[in-house]
């Protein structure tokens, strides 16, 4: 009977076509197979080669095969994957906002049975485990960080001017105006960041905002229960436009900044003479540095912490990092996510690219120079460890009127009022 | 007189009445060059020409230099300091397409196991619908039409969501076939348009005497209109298969990145989380972009030929 | 591999052959009708399987999508008119609104005349220099948007005064001494939206070309002839004899550009994301879906643009009947 499956014939087809394809290679979320766990990230490259070996090598007993995906912007996918039904067993998300997404769309699973956390909270920097924390449960564990509020600059040239690492913001003004006094361009400057311009202008903000208003207020800040238009938002507006907004304190002035690209606004640093003196960013800069300076970075970069308000007051630490989120709890994937909790999970993956562990006891010889090392002690001896506020904040704001109206204030097309009080008027009601 | 399809008034002599009343075959080529070039016409062209290769040139060349020499001087360089020239280097080529990020060959693959069907299938159906709108009259005709017209506006993807709840329920997440239908349905009101829009130019007499002779629907399908269509069915299978071929969204959302990527997908691991490694894929963009030139260069020959036989008028 | 490859050729056969199969099935079935049926229901069949694929994915999708407008950004409450009225209560998106109202005002009429420019012009050279001038103009087409914005980054870019420009423009101004501009951040005049423009032009001129250089050399050459021996000049020739005959061409390719341009976001996204005062509808569609996960509002911005389309859509009506009068 030909004509009865008139209307069908193509998807027959289609469906004939499509079942000689799955036998090599099938859907692309979670494995039917309980043997297999996938996992989605979008961790470098190395980052994520380094710890899919350690992983490899840990569940190999259990009998459990690892099967890790690397994509891009993991944020945007996971939610559409959500709605498809077609979702990895582990996801590695950087945002606490997109984890509370998936926790209010019942895909994440919480892991409190599943890892110890007592112990984790004695291994971990205090407050990682609170970026993942949703309604006092536990759904995503950073496994691998990154420190943001780090001021590079250039070491030989540094320490032959004998410049001194600021203790206090003030003294960070300071030094500035001396740099600038001494005939040379104090800061290295930019935010262009394709869809994304803007961001490195919030991580500055958040830096100070912590640093002004300590933990307690940043963390009320990021919840908006402290609004944009407040005293102590507007005093970390004062000072960035002190530092960079004062002729002559950033390369190519003001109006240079919103279209100089973050990942080589720093270069001009290894210029010789520098044609700017400090670079204040997160702790994967080094990546984009030019080549004849990483060849040997312990040799030429030097890098200190953004300093607190007041000397040897609280010093929380900016920074990010990937939270493993668990979408599947069979007892094999349970097993997986243990091994991700263990302090050692990044031992092959820290030698050989810019992973920075969450945890203290981390061995710190592991780490492949002494950058990396003092970047990495830069977060443990801080007074706590606060996740990158737009990422926590709703997407309307964090991955919109927060980069834009800080683009727009920095290019000159409001002032910092009206930049604030938009911010605000963006947040999302409900 | 042959009807055209616009009311005005050309002074066509007989002649001319029965060349466009008899289909043409793609190798008829009269002289379509009444006025020759002058210089004011080849300097725009030049002009022009120039304009559109600068930027392409550009990252062309930068494509083999290293990301410290693109981040700090511009491609021009080679031709200013021509002794820049020996830094030019292969690896951003090796790097994209063998390195250990992505399997390129792989990706290629899916890519063409993606484009054809998704090209072929919503052309052939495309056709029948357009003929139907063309030279069939139905109640409901116009409707019909114009709503295809006013989805053009709907952005494919508004789609994906309830695409994915979908594909989800027949089980079809992540397989080709759920990117062709989708590629199928968001290119068919697009290609029902345009395919319209050139039938109605040609000739109704030829469909008239050959209904006269007793030719069915489906006869004067396949004899008459689908030939004098080549060039429209030719121009917007190219157009279709850049589409399918380049597009990203679609593969990504429906096939999502794994065994079944195509290049597009396979492109964006070649990129890390902030950005780093843009140079890989400018590298990477124009190894992508053999295949559709290679299609355009192929179907250029008949396909500029193919379109001189149609007679177009509005 | 090969298997791949194998079943994706296999596809495209049976695919094309069960497609076949279905439209020689439904001339079956009409034919097996009474006569006076058989007229009536074979165009419905004809354009069945068109229509159950636009269905599937253009109007189901759309229909929701309307329905989700008056929804919460999760699709779970009714809220009225609500994402209506926040969308036009704000001023960045009135500002949006105005933005998508330029490209659409500049875009597809410039498409179009450069279109024609280059058939018409490529047309009297010589003909393996037209095919080398068609081959360039068209090669921007085979380049994704997310490419064209790699490549014109090159062109666009700005590094602080005092360091190497690697942007041509720039590069090119600072020779006479100018400092840098920062091209994508000046909103002054529009220029960033105007720069953004030239990304879509550079890659969709190809497209007008192709269809439109099909139609100029479809205009019979007795009529260009007749028109030149009753002492007509090569720009009278152009306009009154090219011009009406393609006129039909020119409506389909300007048609089709508009609403393109309508729902234009990736080279918005990818160079700006609609900072700087370069932010239109389709961009500010992907950002309530992807970024805010805002599923109400983004549905609102599609409706809006679907209200747009109807002046588009009155048009083509007009045109339609005029076709119809005249055939």
């Amino acid at each position: 009977m030909r004509f009865r499956r008139h209307g069908a014939a193509l998807l027959a087809v289609a469906a004939a076509a499509s079942l000689s394809l799955t036998a090599c290679g099938g859907s692309s979320g979670s494995s039917s197979d309980s043997k297999t766990v996938t996992i989605w990230s979008s961790v470098d490259q190395p980052v994520q080669d380094g710890l899919e070996k350690t992983l490899q090598a840990k569940v190999k007993p259990d009998g459990i095969t690892i099967k890790w995906q690397k994509v891009e912007n993991i944020n945007q996918l996971i939610m559409t994957k959500i709605q498809a039904g077609d979702t990895p067993d582990i996801a590695f998300i950087p945002q606490p906002g997109v984890v509370k997404d998936m926790v209010s769309l019942d895909a994440a699973k919480p892991l409190d049975d599943v890892v110890d956390k007592s112990s984790l909270e004695q291994s971990m920097i205090p407050g990682t485990l609170d970026a993942g924390t949703v309604d006092g449960k536990l759904y995503g564990l950073l496994v691998s960080m990154n420190v943001k509020g780090l001021v590079f600059y250039n070491k030989p040239e540094w320490d032959q001017a004998g410049y001194k690492t600021p203790e206090t913001i003030d003294q960070l003004n300071a030094l500035t105006d001396q740099i600038r006094s001494d005939g040379k361009t104090p800061w290295c400057m930019g935010i262009e960041s394709d869809t994304a311009t803007g961001w490195p202008a919030t991580d500055w903000f958040e830096t100070l905002v912590m640093k002004y208003g300590g933990a307690d207020t940043y963390n009320s800040w990021v919840a908006h229960d402290t609004p944009f238009d407040s005293d102590v938002v507007k005093q970390a507006g004062a000072e960035f436009e002190k530092l960079m907004f004062t002729d002559g304190n950033v390369l190519g002035g003001r109006s240079a900044i919103a279209s100089t690209n973050f990942g080589t606004a720093g270069n001009p640093m290894f210029a010789s003479p520098p044609k700017c003196w400090m670079y204040n960013q997160g702790s994967f800069i080094t990546g984009f540095f030019p080549k004849d300076v990483t060849k040997n970075l312990d040799q030429n970069v030097g890098v200190f912490g953004f300093p607190p308000a007041t000397a040897g007051g609280e010093n929380p630490v900016e920074g990010g990092g990937d939270m493993a989120t668990m979408l599947n709890d069979s007892d094999n994937v349970k097993t997986v996510m243990k091994a991700l909790a263990q302090t050692d999970i990044g031992k092959d993956a820290a030698p050989t690219s810019s992973f920075i562990s969450p945890h203290k006891d981390f061995d710190m010889s592991l780490y492949p120079n002494d950058v990396t090392r003092n970047i990495a002690n830069v977060a443990y001896n801080a007074t706590s460890f606060l996740f990158d506020g737009s990422d926590a904040m709703p997407g309307e704001v964090g991955a919109g009127s927060f980069w834009k109206q800080m683009t727009a204030w920095i290019s000159g097309q409001e002032d910092l009022e009206t930049a604030l009080k938009n911010i605000d008027d963006s947040w999302p009601s409900s | 007189m042959t009807s055209s399809t616009t009311a005005h008034e050309v002074a066509a002599t007989p002649t001319a009445g029965e060349r466009t009343a008899r289909p043409k075959r793609a190798a008829t080529h009269f002289d379509a060059n009444p006025a020759k070039a002058g210089w004011l016409t080849k300097t725009v062209l030049i002009v022009l020409c120039v304009a559109w290769m600068v930027p392409l040139f550009g990252t062309f060349v930068t494509s083999f230099r290293t990301r410290d020499a693109a981040n700090s001087t511009g491609w021009w360089t080679i031709f200013t300091h021509p002794s820049t020239i020996s830094n030019l280097t292969l690896d951003n080529y090796d790097k994209a397409i063998f390195g250990e990020n992505v399997d390129m060959g792989r990706a290629f693959v899916n890519s063409l196991a993606i484009t054809l069907p998704a090209t072929f299938i919503p052309l052939l159906i495309a056709c029948f619908a357009a003929y139907a709108f063309t030279f069939m009259d139905f109640p409901g005709r116009d409707f019909l039409f114009l709503l295809i017209v006013s989805l053009l506006v709907v952005p494919n993807y508004v789609a994906f969501v309830p695409m994915l709840k979908l594909y989800r329920d027949l089980g079809m997440g992540g397989t080709f076939p759920s990117v062709w239908l989708a590629h199928i349905g968001f290119g068919m009101s697009l290609a029902i348009y345009i395919l319209r829009n050139y039938m109605a130019t040609l000739p109704k007499t030829v469909i008239e005497s050959a209904k006269i002779d007793g030719a069915s629907h489906f006869q004067t399908f396949w004899r008459l209109v689908l030939p004098m269509s080549i060039p429209a069915v030719a121009a917007f299978a190219i157009f279709q298969f850049l589409w399918v071929w380049n597009d990203l969204l679609v593969a990504l959302v429906f096939i999502g990145p794994g065994e079944n990527e195509p290049v597009t997908v396979g492109l964006t691991h070649l990129k890390q989380q902030l950005g780093q490694g843009w140079e890989l894929t400018t590298a990477g963009g124009f190894f992508t972009m053999i295949v559709p030139i290679l299609v355009f260069l192929a179907l250029q020959r008949f396909f500029v030929r193919g379109l001189t036989a149609g007679a177009v008028k509005g | 591999m090969l298997a791949k490859t194998l079943s994706a050729l296999l596809t495209v056969l049976l695919g094309v052959g069960a497609a076949l199969l279905v439209y020689w099935v439904l001339n079956k079935i009409a034919e097996l009708l009474p006569a006076k049926w058989e007229s009536r229901v074979k165009p419905y069949f004809y354009i069945l399987p068109a229509y159950l694929a636009i269905a599937v994915y253009l109007i189901y999708p759309t229909i929701l999508t309307v329905i989700n407008s008056f929804k919460d950004r999760f699709s779970r409450e009714w809220v009225g008119t609500q994402n209506y009225s926040d969308l036009f209560a704000s001023a960045a998106f009135r500002q949006t609104l105005l933005n998508t109202l330029l490209w659409i005002v500049i875009v597809p009429a410039v498409t179009v005349a450069l279109g024609l420019l280059v058939a018409v012009l490529a047309d009297r050279l010589s003909p393996r220099s037209e095919k080398l001038t068609k081959t360039i103009i068209f090669l921007p087409m085979a380049i994704s948007m997310i490419g064209a914005a790699t490549i014109w980054r090159f062109v666009y870019d700005a590094q602080p005064k005092g360091t190497g420009q690697i942007g041509l423009m720039n590069a090119f101004i600072g020779m006479f001494g100018f400092d840098p501009v920062a091209w994508l951040q000046t909103s002054t005049l529009h220029l960033n939206s105007l720069l953004l423009m030239v990304v879509l032009l550079w890659a969709q001129v190809g497209f007008s070309m192709v269809l439109l250089s099909a139609a100029v050399k479809g205009v019979p050459v007795d009529t260009i002839e007749a028109a030149r021996i009753d002492g007509a000049g090569e720009r009278q020739i152009f306009f009154r004899v090219v011009v009406p005959q393609i006129k039909g061409t020119i409506i389909t390719v300007f048609i089709t550009v508009t609403i393109t341009v309508m729902k234009i976001f990736d080279i918005v996204y990818v160079m700006t994301n609609g900072g700087f005062n370069t932010n239109v509808l389709g961009n500010e569609f992907w950002n309530q879906l992807n970024t805010n996960f805002n599923y109400g509002s983004a549905s609102a911005i599609v409706v809006v643009l679907m209200v747009a389309v109807i002046p588009i859509m009155i048009y083509q009506v007009r045109h339609f009947k005029a076709e119809e009068a005249a055939a």
